[in-house]
């Protein structure tokens, strides 16, 4: 009877005793704080390999344990990182019928010595047919420039020939070629995949074309295609050559070789790898390894994007070579070896990511001693680590950027960040295909009022595909004002004019349409109202849909199936945007969803991928941003203005000054983010050794 | 004294003891003061949710509109223009409250209105018959008890679209197995009964045997569990706007005006307190007036 | 009672892959697709998607998609779509969490609902009972995410503790105990969450209960020989009214796993409830095939369970 009262008090009795013991240690106990610095994010990495994984947890992780060849630097320009240093040249070759028709060019070039400067080229030699020029300058315009200069009937043209074969047949080709008789004509012979082959060929293409599909028609069971591609007048190859740091290691002691970076390159095009970064390596078609600290990659054509893609970070080759992706998944992409300033901990599934300090790091050992990176759900939970120390920094939110701005405990920094938000017109909508009703449409949406009531004043307003940090963006691109009375004169001019009910008619038909959002931010949910009913002002009917963000881009936006859609990009300080804005990429799952087509801006696009001069870039970027603009593919709405929220004084950073000095100084804002310097941050609490030498120069925070 | 309510029963006057089930079943329940207090809060809640419901789609603005933005006065604290204060889009959150009253119960009512449908065929049908049908029925709702409720909700309404029907009849579908439980096990006793017994021998067909005698006796615990599973319809539907999954802009339930909120709750305590009041004591009301009922017609059948 | 079992058991192997299969086909019939990579992403190449289909089979038909999978799940080899990892692994790390939480849950659950059950039932009729029913609807109606939100918040801004996640970071404790502390405390603040609605209808639940036993015969036997009104209570009515409770126990085998994902989102708790949730959402069909299985599995064997407890502590019952 006793045991039965004891039981019925005394088991809830216990749970409160715990309870109240395990708050009275939350509260009490004085702890000291870890010379580790915790960030926090809402997304856990997929996996820590860099040419595996392709969300922003993981990059963030990975920043701080792989190296690239390059970088950026605090200006977002190029600098290097693993490469000490590189050089680019280009070696263009012109194809002569005849040996003697190749000296007779060449001779031709020597006369014209007093021009090579202007085309910055360096030297002439033939072999056999080809005449190779070596440039200093990557490009097609000289090259160009000087085979019109030429002005001779002397020079064949090239053909590409594709030819289409299952992969367990590719040898069927080699054999082939071993054979031909029109196959001594074949300049480059370049593998697109396991499966397709691209020939390039001096003159008439007709008598090889002819050969392959006689010797495919034979052997029907290998499903060959052989088709005849573009006409090329000269080859233009270029060529990066890297100068690797030396005594770099690896976070197992292991020296950092050019044999890492071929590795790397192998890995990123190999199909059974599956690296989502494979489409910009596509254009390389060599990798040569001269010496351990010599890495160099020649190019088919000229492709610009190219050395903004060797930031990507390097994986050991002695660890993963030879090894199949079950074996990386299993030993490597959840416990990586990388060569930067922390090496891997720990990984704990849906809490954190651990790493530690390397003290080997070849540009000095690190201040901090670990760097946790949490995951939590959601924004609330983020502010509120943030509030209890839990986390370093947090991402404020536009409403709140007032209140932490004026909260003395908080440093703030504020940037523009690399995104701009939007509504997609879907221009295969009959509705939407007249440029007047989409310029209409811009001026009755009060997109300044969005950025003063939604952002609360931390953005601007977008001009165009690029954002104003960018060294290439258009600053002379007017936005259209907030001015509905023209719009709907714009749109009197169009021919839609108010119905009975209030909302326009032309033909018989409404102007009503369809705009659909994710339900997974508030902020684009808030847009889509404020459009609908800005929008119904002017006699245009809006019908707002939200779903789930899977579904909303599988089902509607990816395959096109939609009238307007709100959605954002986030923009990497690239001017390669070929993929979301070419006429080519509006298929289902490809990224130019809206289906814009406008031949003009095609043919910038491919221009700009294959200029290397920076002026040009600058003016075709800004001739693409504005006219975009003014076709309004997309209502552009705003840039918002990012705010990074970090206590006072949580951090300072100490780095080398000239002269072996050392510069202690506050974190501030860099055009590359707040945290450009962080494999130098210390903790006030746990100041490095070198602060007590002497040779410091400290540097206190400006005053606003 | 003794508080066993048994005895306490028995103190009743002779005309009461005369009075017909029903009207026993009333005395009882408006005995408890509490129980009073519920009802009449949730017949409050049907008349505000019928006015207003009226007002929405008649798109009447009364007391303004629910829908109406204006950014220059968002995320104001409550005062004498806005008696709950205004949103993240400065509309008036009181109007809101109030005309998403008839989404938000309207949910609660036809979802249970469903689940009772389906969960009463199912249980009479696997009560009366017994045996194989029985057991094949109740398998088959221990079957649909181990589905996670929430991605079935999830895929139907990706498929079907995230219209207020969809979600309502998802709700209703998902949840019929209690009822379905209830019925069965009221079905069993009652079938043993004598005068079902007797009916049989005379040759009564089953439809008739089913409503006659036992589906009216059956009729109170059913209608008590319909009570209590609207506040239950109720709490999914909030639980699922604040996943995001509920109605569309601009339409506004209790749970979405609180969803589309839950960034601010660090600073603007009204939009989710006002709506989450509502939510409580919509909830409380029916959980109240059904526990009462529950109660009142228990001690009525204990007596017989 | 062994054929019972037998037959029984038979019919729950046949229920739980038919369950599985029907799930597996709610679950691909969803829109979107499992790229962990996203599917708004411009560097991702098409023949990349097409090897990863086929590394997931996810080419072939539905039926064998669902034959590949459970194959998989059997022989332990079934690899999760968003990492690659054995699912069983990734459930298995998530399982001590989920089971202290739940696990502190149900007996804060438990033990208070009992008290409160009991302390109802003897003031029933007076106004303490009816305060105390009162309180137990207002328990039963509070929606989840509000009183968490509530919890966290007082937490953050009153007292400013750490109560996210599973343990404080950036601190070193002065010894172990305080270690151990200090996560007791993350785990007990949102068990005590999920335990109020709980412990509110086990109250009402042990009331009734107790009440009803109240009325049998026996008590009034007992009243009458002259015990006192405490032995009555404890030796033959908590006795007697506790029976339903234990073959509830059958009931509770699923919730020591199951989904709080709303209390555990909002925690930043690292249990199966948010696995679940995150695997919908990215459409992690192994993982979530697992986790149906697994919940399907308990349940069905907590009604066995149950059933078998009721034939036993009620000899009464037959088992048919």
């Amino acid at each position: 009877m006793v045991w039965m009262r004891a039981l019925l008090y005394g088991v809830p009795a216990a749970l409160l005793l715990f309870l109240v013991a395990a708050f009275l240690n939350a509260t009490r106990v004085t702890a000291t704080k870890a010379n580790e610095m915790a960030n926090g994010s809402t997304v856990e990495p997929s996996n820590l390999n860099p040419i595996l994984s392709a969300d922003s947890a993981a990059s963030e992780v990975q920043s701080v344990i792989f190296n690239g060849l390059l970088k950026y630097d605090q200006n977002l320009e190029i600098t290097g990182d693993l490469a000490k240093s590189w050089s680019m040249r280009q070696t263009t070759t012109f194809f002569a019928p005849t040996p003697a028709d190749a000296l007779a060019v060449a001779a031709k070039l020597e006369s014209l010595r007093d021009r090579w400067a202007a085309w910055s080229l360096q030297s002439v030699r033939t072999d056999g047919l080809a005449i190779l020029l070596d440039l200093t300058l990557p490009g097609l315009d000289t090259s160009r420039e000087i085979f019109e200069t030429l002005q001779t009937d002397n020079l064949d043209k090239l053909h590409i020939v594709r030819v289409g074969v299952k992969s367990s047949a590719r040898e069927s080709l080699d054999l082939f070629l071993q054979t031909a008789p029109s196959a001594p004509f074949i300049v480059r012979r370049w593998i697109d995949t396991s499966s397709a082959f691209e020939l390039t060929v001096q003159g008439d293409p007709a008598p090889l074309v002819s050969d392959l599909k006689t010797y495919y028609a034979s052997q029907p069971s290998l499903e060959a295609t052989v088709e005849t591609g573009e006409m090329l007048d000269f080859l233009a190859e270029p060529e990066v050559t890297f100068l690797l740091q030396p005594n770099v290691r690896w976070h197992d002691g292991e020296p950092f070789t050019s044999r890492d970076a071929a590795f790397t390159f192998r890995s990123l095009i190999d199909e059974t790898v599956g690296s989502p970064r494979k489409s910009d390596f596509e254009l390389v078609s060599k990798v040569e390894t001269p010496d351990d600290l010599t890495f160099r990659v020649t190019y088919r054509k000229p492709f610009s994007p190219a050395l903004g893609s060797w930031m990507i970070p390097l994986i050991p080759a002695h660890i993963l070579e030879g090894k199949p992706a079950a074996w990386w998944a299993e030993h490597f992409n959840r416990s990586p070896i990388g060569t930067g300033p922390f090496k891997f901990d720990e990984w704990r599934v849906n809490e954190y990511v651990r790493v530690v300090r390397n003290p080997g790091f070849f540009r000095g050992s690190p201040w901090l001693e670990s760097i946790v990176f949490r995951v939590l759900p959601d924004q609330l939970a983020l502010r509120l680590a943030f509030e209890t120390r839990q986390v370093d920094f947090w991402s404020a939110d536009p409403w709140a950027v007032g209140t932490v701005q004026k909260d003395p405990r908080f440093t703030v920094f504020s940037y523009p960040s690399a995104s701009y938000s939007y509504v997609g017109w879907n221009l295969r909508r009959p509705l939407f295909q007249d440029q007047r009703v989409r310029q209409a449409l811009a001026q009755a949406v009060n997109v300044p009022g969005m950025i003063k009531y939604i952002l609360y004043g931390n953005g601007v307003q977008s001009t165009g595909p690029f954002t104003p940090q960018l060294w290439f963006f258009n600053p002379n691109v007017e936005p259209f004002p907030y001015d509905p009375v023209a719009a709907g004169k714009l749109l009197d001019e169009a021919g839609w004019v108010r119905g009975p009910d209030g909302i326009r008619v032309r033909d018989g038909k409404r102007f009503s349409f369809t705009l659909i959002t994710s339900s997974a931010s508030e902020t684009r949910r808030d847009i889509a109202t404020l459009v609908q009913d800005n929008l119904r002002a002017i006699g245009v009917e809006v019908v707002v849909e939200t779903y789930e963000w899977v579904v909303f881009v599988t089902k509607f936006v990816s395959k096109g199936n939609f009238d307007a859609c709100v959605l954002g990009w986030t923009v990497p300080p690239d001017y390669d945007l070929f993929q979301v804005w070419h006429s080519s990429q509006s298929n289902p799952d490809q990224l130019n969803m809206v289906a814009y087509n406008n031949p003009k801006v095609d043919q910038w696009l491919s221009q700009i991928r294959q200029e290397f001069r920076r002026e040009e870039i600058i003016r075709i970027a800004g001739e693409i941003q504005s006219t975009i603009y003014a076709d309004q593919p997309y209502l552009f709405l705003y840039v918002p203005q990012a705010t990074a929220v970090m206590w006072n004084e949580a951090y300072r950073i100490c780095r080398p000054g000239p002269d072996g000095t050392w510069i202690d100084e506050p974190v501030e804002i860099t055009k590359a983010g707040w945290s450009y310097w962080s494999d130098y941050f210390y903790r006030p609490e746990h100041p490095p050794a070198v602060l007590a030498t002497g040779k410091v120069i400290r540097r206190e925070a400006r005053t606003p | 004294m003794n508080a066993n309510p048994l005895i306490e029963a028995e103190a009743v006057s002779p005309e009461a003891a005369f009075a017909t089930p029903g009207q026993r079943v009333w005395r009882r329940f408006v005995r408890n003061r509490l129980n009073v207090a519920a009802s009449g809060v949730v017949v409050a809640l049907a008349v505000i949710s019928l006015v207003f419901g009226i007002a929405s789609m008649a798109k009447i603005p009364f007391p303004s509109d629910p829908n109406a933005t204006s950014l220059e006065s968002k995320l104001r604290p409550p005062s004498a223009a806005h008696w709950m204060g205004t949103d993240q889009l400065g509309r008036d959150v009181f109007s809101r409250v109030l005309h998403g009253s008839y989404i938000s119960l309207t949910v609660g009512f036809v979802a249970v209105g469903v689940a009772l449908g389906i969960g009463t065929v199912v249980g009479a049908i696997s009560g009366y018959c017994g045996k194989w049908v029985d057991q094949v029925l109740m398998r088959a709702v221990d079957a649909l008890m181990c589905f996670p409720t929430f991605f079935l909700i999830l895929t139907a309404v990706a498929l079907l679209g995230p219209s207020l029907w969809n979600i309502v009849i998802v709700i209703g579908l998902v949840s019929w197995t209690g009822t379905a439980r209830l019925v069965r096990a009221e079905f069993l006793t009652l079938r043993e009964m004598e005068y079902v017994r007797a009916a049989r021998a005379l040759g009564q067909r089953a439809p008739a045997i089913v409503f006659r005698h036992i589906l009216p006796n059956a009729a109170a615990p059913i209608f008590v569990t319909a009570v209590l599973g609207i506040p239950g319809a109720i709490l999914t539907e909030a639980g699922l706007s604040f996943l995001g999954l509920g109605v569309q802009p601009p339409q506004a339930t209790w749970g979405s005006i609180i969803s589309d909120a839950k960034t601010y709750i660090l600073d603007a305590w009204w939009l989710i307190a006002f709506p989450g009041a509502a939510i409580l004591i919509a909830t409380l009301a029916f959980f109240l007036v059904g526990d009462g009922l529950r109660q009142s017609i228990s001690t009525q059948t204990e007596r017989k | 009672m062994i054929p019972f079992l037998l037959r029984r058991l038979g019919i729950t192997v046949v229920l739980l892959f038919v369950i599985s299969l029907i799930s597996f086909f709610i679950v691909t019939l969803a829109p979107g697709s499992p790229y962990p990579w996203g599917d708004l992403n411009p560097k991702i190449d098409e023949k990349v998607k097409e090897a990863y289909r086929k590394k997931f089979h996810l080419d072939r038909p539905l039926i064998e998609q669902y034959g590949f999978i459970m194959g998989d799940l059997f022989t332990g080899k079934l690899r999760s779509m968003k990492d690659e990892r054995p699912v069983l692994e990734r459930i298995g790390e998530r399982l001590p969490a989920t089971l202290m939480l739940n696990g502190a849950s149900l007996a804060f659950a438990l033990s208070f609902g009992l008290l409160w059950g009991v302390f109802s039932a003897r003031r029933a009729g007076s106004w303490t009972d009816g305060t105390s029913t009162f309180l137990a609807f207002l328990c039963l109606s509070m929606p989840e995410f509000l009183l968490a939100y509530a919890v966290v918040i007082l937490c953050v801004h009153q007292f400013a503790v750490p109560i996210l996640g599973l343990r404080s970071y950036g601190i070193e404790f002065p010894n172990a105990l305080s270690a151990g502390l200090d996560m007791t405390w993350h785990i007990l603040v949102p068990a005590i969450v999920l335990a109020i609605g709980s412990a509110a209808a086990q109250s009402r639940f042990v009331r009734a209960n107790v009440l009803e036993t109240l009325r049998e015969d026996y008590i009034r036997t007992a009243r009458a020989k002259g015990l006192a009104e405490d032995v009555v209570f404890l030796k033959h009515a908590l006795r007697n009214s506790v029976r339903p409770l234990i073959t509830g126990i059958g009931g509770l085998l699923p919730a020591l796993l199951g989904g709080a994902v709303v209390v555990e989102s909002i925690f930043a708790y690292p249990g199966l409830g948010r696995l679940g949730y995150d695997a919908v959402t990215e459409r992690d069909y192994p993982t979530l095939v697992a986790i149906n299985f697994i919940i399907a599995t308990l349940v069905l064997l907590g009604n066995l369970i149950s059933d078998v407890l009721y034939a036993v502590v009620d000899p009464r019952v037959r088992l048919e």
